[in-house]
């Protein structure tokens, strides 16, 4: 039995996944197809609906 | 992002892809392809001394193509791990070519041509694959006319141009300035060389080049090869500095947009192409009108839509302040077509269905909100995972249980389950990351028992 979790995508859902499972005290993998995470969320200047930035 | 890069309990493996998954929930053996970089993720310290000096210029695909890059870059500022990645198409060194200034600049000895992918090998109990959407592509759309007009442009590029650190510092120039304006900057360079030529020669004849010109043309100089070449140099000199000219002075009429349309449901609720409501483009649509007018107070935005969809905690009262105060109206309507006027402003034509009246209005930008469709390379990822996918492409799953794919121990959150908007997405990752935790601790209570 393995006590690690594998991640796919590092956009807003697969941090969040990812930040849970390492809180609760699990190993986490988390793979990204790009350079870097961030996904579609890191390409937005602010968000809706309290105009936060979204970096 | 930050606490990703930094916490003990996640490895982080960017620039990978998963080739290949074997086992079942509790145990699964799954093999990861990690690209290489032509960056040693170890050495480099994302100072960016390499990017400054990189010869080759490329289009920007995290700012939409709005903006360049170049071939050894990061792929956007804050980017975690900020390690620099070699694009290999287009690298010179690696197409054969002499090369390797990033190599030489780099202080950290970070770069190496040599490298090659690596498999790596894990064992997991669960999977969470969270692979996330696309913009549905604007140019299946043919009354709306995405990639013949240059001032009609998608969402997400309309987010690039607004950002501060976007291709344009947060200026909303219109696509077609933009374009516009490099091409001055090109023709700029040309003229400066033609003129440095010109330059020698006026120094060697003693004479200015337009005054030769005239005695040129006076036929003075008949049969003089020398003259006849300071001739054809001016020549060339007038074919780009004449062009250069006009376009400069038409450059000085350039403003940022202030009139905006916004045109809801574009490849989404239509049955050419997805019937489904993508869920946030209609706020997504008032935020951006809103950020707009926060940058140029003299920002009119109008939104086209069927109806305006501001379903979620304190939506609704967003829309409304948006039409207070934000300079936006709301138009019910499908925009019928888009045809572009004078001045390269786009031209709506549309029916008003409260007023019943058919309309054309110009603006000086149109931004479509385009679908969230299924990623491209969902169906292989889904392959590779041994998962279904449901009738429109995303990952098949029950309503009883919506974090579960249709094999046990591998859930699924975000848009690549569904459209969604980000807090839907962050409350769905959650309970995947729930579910996930089950597997393991349901086999360890077990053990216990």
């Amino acid at each position: 039995m393995s006590k690690e979790i594998l991640v796919i995508g590092g956009g807003i859902a697969g941090i969040q996944a990812s930040l849970d499972l390492a809180e609760m005290g699990f190993q986490v993998k988390l793979v990204e197809r790009l350079p870097s995470i961030g996904g579609k969320m890191a390409q937005l200047d602010k968000t809706f609906p309290t105009n936060d930035c979204a970096i | 992002m930050l606490d990703v890069g930094r916490h003990p309990n996640i490895e982080l493996m960017a620039y990978s892809e998963v080739e290949k998954v074997e086992g079942e929930a509790g145990d699964f053996k799954v093999t990861v392809r990690r690209k290489a970089r032509y960056v040693d993720e170890d050495k480099c310290t994302g100072c960016g001394a390499c990017t400054e000096k990189c010869p080759t210029l490329l289009a920007d695909a995290f700012n939409m193509g709005l903006g360049e890059r170049k071939a050894i870059y990061s792929w956007f500022a804050q980017g975690i791990p900020s390690t620099h990645t070699i694009d290999a198409e287009n690298c010179r060194q690696l197409q054969g070519k002499k090369c390797g200034i990033c190599k030489k600049t780099c202080q950290a000895d970070a770069v190496n041509f040599e490298q090659e992918d690596r498999i790596v090998e894990l064992n997991v109990g669960a999977i969470i694959v969270a692979s996330g959407y696309e913009v549905f592509d604007a140019s299946r759309v043919p009354e709306y006319r995405y990639r013949d007009i240059p001032n009609v442009i998608t969402a997400l590029e309309f987010e690039r141009l607004l950002s501060a650190s976007g291709p344009t510092g947060g200026h909303l120039d219109r696509p077609s300035d933009i374009a516009a304006k490099a091409e001055i900057a090109a023709l700029e360079k040309k003229a400066k060389k033609a003129k440095k030529t010109l330059e020698k020669l006026e120094e060697k004849f003693g004479e200015s080049s337009s005054e030769f010109f005239k005695h040129y043309e006076g036929r003075q100089y008949e049969g003089d090869e020398d003259r006849k070449k300071w001739a054809d140099r001016y020549m060339e000199y007038l074919a780009v500095a004449e062009p250069l000219e006009a376009l400069k002075k038409k450059a000085e009429g350039f403003t940022v947009a202030k009139k905006l349309a916004f045109i809801q449901c574009v490849g989404s609720r239509d049955l050419r192409f997805y019937p489904f409501c993508s869920g946030y483009c209609c706020m997504h649509s008032i935020k951006e009108a809103i950020i707009a007018y926060e940058h140029e107070p003299e920002t009119r935005s109008v939104i086209f839509g069927m109806d305006i969809r501001a379903v979620g905690k304190g939506f609704e009262e967003y829309k409304i302040r948006g039409g207070n105060q934000a300079g936006i109206s709301y138009v019910r309507g499908r925009v019928a077509e888009i045809t572009e006027g004078s001045d390269r402003r786009p031209v709506l034509t549309y029916e008003d269905t409260r007023e019943r009246v058919v309309k054309s209005e110009a603006f000086d930008l149109v931004i479509l909100a385009t679908a969230c469709v299924p990623s491209k390379g969902i169906s292989a990822l889904a392959e590779i995972l041994g998962i279904e996918l449901d009738e429109f492409g995303f990952y098949k799953t029950d309503v009883s249980n919506p974090m579960d794919t249709t094999r046990p121990g591998i859930f699924t959150c975000g848009c690549a389950h569904s459209p969604m908007d980000i807090p839907e997405s962050v409350a769905q990752a959650s309970g995947a990351a729930a579910r996930a935790a089950q597997i393991l601790l349901e086999s360890e209570m077990r053990k216990a028992s």
